[in-house]
């Protein structure tokens, strides 16, 4: 008897035990996982917003923007009832997002297909550490929750295109263009002219910005402005040519300016002006523009364009701004990272040429390299190819036989390498001694993931 | 009849890039047209060729649509030549 009831007490003790600790994990998620955001990766079909008055809590949220007399009582009710479709989370649409949620926009639609990595951080300001790996339509809903709960959140997990722009556009008020690529600039211009919705578009690279409202008030489109896409190769992204981080910031802060002032009912007066920030003097101009064009292609009087085409084939490019991979040599032009390892182990005699601009070879090179910047080379500059030309003869010097020397030409990606290995070839004959010229595959960024982990991506 | 003004051409983006300047004073007729201004911007950078039917040009802040009428240019005016930025 007295062994049952202490059996009976410890397995009571137990039950206890284990009661807490679920009570305590409960207590835990339910701290930390409030709402749950769920993550769409279609285009659904939206209800309507609601007309609701100010509650006392939306009065004092919002007391500091209802004192103003260009918003007021009824300016935030039109907030309240608008929705907008963000076109990327990224560096102008973290800080978009981050003021139009704040203002209290009713709806707020958060599109992008990527995935937030580390080289994001410094620009989008609304994903964090932690959400490396995740959707950034999903972090900055997050991000944006957190913030205010009471604004409707839907992150859209998907790739804008010509099948799914128009059904999704058109259930939004106000579109913004905060995307990355020039592809899904000519469509989202196309969605919005064809659903008749005001676009707010902003762009920034390295030190500037630029901000117009297209499709407003009798203004002109994007395609005014720009009736012919340009050519691929002349046109450069932020993971190539760099972006400040702030500079963006700025321009998306601007963009959220003019969403507000176009949802409440004040309106924009970008709809015939190409603002341009300057970050290095710190100075914004405007250009007066012309009204919208009735030759226009899609906006015009006779369009040519009353439906959404192909927008990668009309730009020449992917609707990404991930790096595209050139091919321009043949197989035996060309040798791997792992090739250009057994060349070093071997010791062969060789001459490694970086075509990378200076800025970059400050970041990270291979201490044997010779860096002539392709740039450079185009240019034909003397005193870069009277280096190249000694450094040649004295590795010819130290070679054993008597063949031409080889030179291998390495980038960060393996485009340019590829680039000036055509511009070596050319001249090999005429102005440099005899050499073989071969370009390394994937570049640095490949030696780093296949060959030496230590040496730094960026 | 032969008047030269001296204005300030404003290089941006892509095409600060090409040039290698972000702005410079360049002698223009008085009665240049905005074809003969891009011909002459052209004349000065052969580079900018790559931007041929891609960028926007301003006259005193004021979009000016390729053609043959005569800008009327004074001393100081300043000319803008905007490609635009994709970047986000
Ligand atoms: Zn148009």
């Amino acid at each position: 008897m007295a062994d049952e009831v202490s059996c009976l007490k410890a397995r009571l003790l137990d039950k206890e035990t284990e009661l807490d600790v679920l009570k305590k994990k409960l207590a835990q998620y339910e701290k930390n996982e409030k709402p749950c955001i769920e993550l769409i990766d279609k285009v659904t079909t939206l209800t309507p917003l609601e007309s609701k008055p100010l509650s006392n809590e939306d009065i004092m949220r919002y007391s500091r923007q209802l004192l103003l007399p260009e918003l007021g009582v009824r300016g935030q009710k039109n907030l309240s009832q608008s929705s907008v479709l963000v076109v990327g989370c990224g560096g102008l649409g973290c800080p978009l997002a981050q003021y139009l949620a704040a203002a209290g926009i009713g709806r707020l639609g958060l599109l992008d297909y990527d995935e937030v990595e580390l080289s994001n951080l410094h620009r989008q300001v609304l994903h964090r550490e932690e959400s490396q790996g995740q959707a950034k339509a999903l972090s900055a809903a997050t991000a944006v929750n957190r913030l205010n709960s009471t604004v409707e959140c839907i992150p859209y997990n998907l790739q804008l295109s010509s099948e799914n722009a128009l059904q999704l556009i058109q259930q939004y008020d106000i579109v913004a263009d905060c995307s990355d690529n020039v592809p899904t600039r000519y469509l989202v211009n196309d969605a919005c002219v064809i659903s008749r919705k005001p676009l707010v578009s902003a762009s920034a690279l390295r030190m500037e910005g630029q901000l117009t409202v297209y499709n407003y008030r009798g203004g002109p489109c994007y395609r005014c402005l720009y009736p012919v896409p340009p050519p691929a190769e002349t046109v450069t992204n932020c993971s190539d040519g760099g972006v400040l981080g702030v500079v963006p910031g700025i321009m998306g802060c601007l963009q959220a300016l003019e969403v507000i002032k176009i949802a409440s009912g004040q309106g924009s007066s970008c709809g015939q002006q190409l603002v341009m920030f300057d970050a290095l003097d710190t100075r914004f101009r405007s250009i007066r523009l012309r009204p919208r064009q009735p030759e226009c292609a899609v906006c015009g009087e006779k369009p040519s364009v009353t439906q959404l085409v192909d927008y990668e084939a009309l730009c020449g490019s992917a609707a990404t701004d991930k790096c595209r991979r050139l091919n321009l040599l043949s197989k035996d032009h060309r040798i791997t990272v792992q090739e250009y390892k057994a060349v070093v182990d071997n010791a062969s005699s060789h001459l490694l040429l970086d075509v990378r601009p200076p800025v970059e070879v400050d970041i990270c090179r291979l201490p044997i390299s010779l860096n002539i910047p392709l740039s450079s080379l185009q240019q034909g500059k003397g005193g870069h190819l009277q280096l190249l030309r000694e450094s040649i003869s004295q590795s010819k010097g130290q070679m054993s036989g008597d063949g031409p020397l080889p030179v291998y030409v390495i980038c960060k990606q393996g485009n340019d390498s590829q680039k000036a290995v055509q511009l070596l070839e050319k001249m090999s004959t005429s102005e440099l001694d005899e050499i073989t010229v071969k370009d390394i595959c994937g570049g640095l960024m490949a030696w780093s993931q296949k060959i030496d982990p230590e040496f730094p991506q960026y | 009849i032969n008047t030269y003004y001296l204005v300030t051409v404003l290089y941006f983006a892509k095409s600060a890039e090409l040039t290698g300047h972000r702005s410079e004073v360049v002698p223009l007729p008085a009665a240049t047209s905005s074809c003969q201004l891009w011909a002459l911007l052209l004349e000065l950078h052969p580079s900018l060729a790559a931007l041929q039917d891609q960028v926007v040009l301003a006259v005193r802040q004021q979009y000016v649509a390729l053609g043959d009428q005569a800008l009327l240019l004074a001393d100081g005016d300043e000319v803008a030549v905007v490609p635009p930025l994709s970047g986000g």
